[in-house]
């Protein structure tokens, strides 16, 4: 059975909504956001159903930091509102679809049904880490770019990944995937809230894009971090020793050390990019660089002029 | 006197989702959430001093959600990996032990110092990541947090018997309960998919010598428990210092010096202390 969790401090809109899903779903009431967000982190319900009062900013601000997680970003929000706002009123608001409050009784069953099915449809997300991927991350590299926006690009990839997916499997390898991931978007957001992005190419390559004099702080915390965790997540005897015996990626057997980060970063400043797939080039450049350093490094690239 | 058979009740013990937090914790949480620029590490730092609040942080990071189920068990790196939003939205969510708050005091003071004493042994002893011992110094006695708010009655009981008969609280619990403080924990460590080594630190540590997969960790906060105790810092039940488990003891190969000087640890973190809890 689907769960729904309603959120409002109105006892007729609760008992209504109620009184109408809890034959068909389960439907838990909350009577504000902070109790919800707990119940929410406990167990992520398929659908939120959120009454925003006038003047309620606090509300959607709670909504926003919710759905700015990418763990909870899929999460369908149905707003419920006394009155048609005007239009402004939904500008940054992360919400899926709303209904008036008068329009309860009638509409709200059929809503909820198809917030679902909406939700159920594919979005280009990566299962693992559910960043955005390849589609999302052209589409941002050609629109910042056709904007003649001035940004910095980051091509991060791992090293040794191989000999631990060999040795301990395929599911501890998909948790080296997920670190990556949230290791990255954390401090691309925390250092850079607005206008940041971060996607997953796939396997272990990752992308983000921030304001040129932000990445380099940002590729030094991700490192850190990086090289803290990792270790963690090998056996305690491979841990002590510093590394697995297993086999490379030309099948090489032999003694590897703990998993890496490498990352290449470029820049549109100095540089004349007029398509993305010159940018992605570059960036990848530096990034091979930055794996023929030992452990974890990144490389930016200084050049300047005509990419050719 | 009244008993229970607390075995009887851990399906419905195993829905405790969170632990409340002392007052004093409680009143800073909106003051150090609301604190603009805090970092990641300024907040690893308040959280790490209370064992509710990490509780909740690892309790999240190692749920389903994110996938890391019976992997993280630093509080550091549990923020890292959750993101400022999320931990902020975790500590909003925390609520505060209304009953008993004396013993709930003593008891997290105890929770503290033990964290305290217990990173300080095994930096001693040169072990790669103290921090994880430090949480297993910290939420030790997370059963005794559970048992109180679940059976204050009882468990007030229990610490008169062990008051009146001169035992120790885990003796006078398993006439009361049937079952210890470390093993109620232990179920909730479990279900909270906790990693395997703070469970068995959680579990065994009154009875060190059982541990199959923590023999170090577990020596650290047997001794970790005895030490604080020893110095009469905070209240942990009864007022007794059981005696020391003899090859944890020889595990651990501490010099005197070494005691003296984690003791030093203690009495700062005790300076520090003041208003933390209540
Ligand atoms: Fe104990
Ligand atoms: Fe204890």
């Amino acid at each position: 059975m689907k769960r729904i969790v309603v959120v409002s401090q109105d006892p007729l809109l609760t008992t209504l909504a109620d009184r109408l899903l809890s034959p068909h779903f389960r439907t838990l009431v909350l009577g504000g956001m902070v109790s919800a967000v707990d119940s929410i982190y406990n167990d992520i319900p398929d659908l939120v159903i959120a009454e925003i009062a006038p003047g309620d900013g606090g509300m959607g601000e709670s909504i926003n930091t919710l759905k700015e997680d990418p763990m909870f970003n899929q999460l369908p929000i149905l707003a419920v509102i006394g009155d048609r706002p005007p239009a402004a009123f939904w500008e940054g608001l992360l919400v899926e679809d709303y209904l008036l409050k008068a329009d309860l009784e009638r509409d709200l069953l059929a809503r909820v049904r198809l917030a679902l099915s909406r939700a159920e449809r594919v979005v280009e997300i990566n299962p693992l880490t559910r960043l955005p991927g390849n589609i999302s991350i052209n589409r941002q590299l050609e629109d910042r770019l056709s904007r003649g926006e001035v940004f910095a690009f980051a091509y991060a990839d791992l090293d040794f990944f191989k000999p631990f997916n060999d040795k301990y499997g395929f599911s501890r390898g998909d948790e080296v995937i997920k670190v990556t991931g949230r290791l990255i978007l954390n401090f691309v957001k925390s250092m850079q809230p607005r206008g940041s992005f971060v996607g997953h190419i796939g396997g272990d390559d990752f992308v983000f894009i921030m304001d040129a004099g932000l990445i380099e702080g940002a590729c030094g915390e991700i490192i850190r971090a990086f090289d803290q965790i990792i270790p963690t997540l090998y056996d305690q005897e491979d841990r002590d020793k510093g590394g697995v015996e297993s086999v490379s990626r030309q099948g090489v057997a032999g003694f590897f050390p703990f998993i890496g980060i490498s990352i290449g970063v470029t820049d549109t400043a100095g540089r004349g990019f007029s398509h993305f797939g010159e940018l992605t080039g570059a960036a990848s450049e530096m990034k091979h660089f930055a794996k023929k350093a030992k452990g974890s490094s990144y490389s930016m690239d200084r050049r300047t002029g005509q990419a050719t | 006197m009244e008993r229970i058979d607390i075995r009887t009740q851990r399906a419905k013990l195993e829905n405790i989702n969170a632990l409340p937090t002392a007052p004093g914790t409680f009143k800073r949480i909106s003051q150090v959430i609301g604190k603009p620029g805090i970092t990641l590490s300024e907040i690893s730092e308040f959280v790490s001093k209370d064992p509710a609040l990490t509780t909740k942080v690892l309790k999240m990071i190692n749920s389903a959600i994110y996938g890391f189920p019976g992997r993280i068990s630093s509080v550091s790196h549990a923020i890292m990996l959750l993101g400022l939003n999320v931990v902020k939205g975790l500590l909003l969510g925390i609520s505060v032990f209304e009953i008993m708050q004396q013993l709930m005091g003593g008891l997290w003071d105890h929770s503290v110092g033990c964290a305290a004493v217990a990173r300080a042994i095994a930096e001693k002893k040169g072990i790669k990541d103290p921090e994880e011992v430090s949480v297993a110094g910290l939420l030790h006695d997370i059963g005794k947090v559970i048992m109180v708010m679940e059976y204050a009655p009882l468990y007030e009981e229990a610490i008169n018997q062990a008051a009146s008969r001169r035992v120790p609280i885990f003796d006078a619990e398993r006439e009361v309960f049937q079952e210890t403080h470390a093993v109620v924990g232990m179920w909730l460590a479990e279900k909270w998919r906790f990693p395997p080594n703070l469970v068995d630190v959680i579990q065994y540590h009154h009875r060190p010598g059982l541990t199959k997969k923590a023999p170090l960790e577990t020596a650290i906060v047997h001794f970790s428990d005895l030490l604080v105790r020893a110095r009469g810092f905070g209240f942990s039940g009864d007022s007794l210092v059981p005696a020391v488990h003899p090859p944890s003891f020889e595990l651990l190969a501490l010099s005197e010096d070494d005691i003296l000087e984690v003791l030093d640890k203690l009495e700062a973190c005790r300076d520090e202390e003041g208003g933390l809890t209540l």
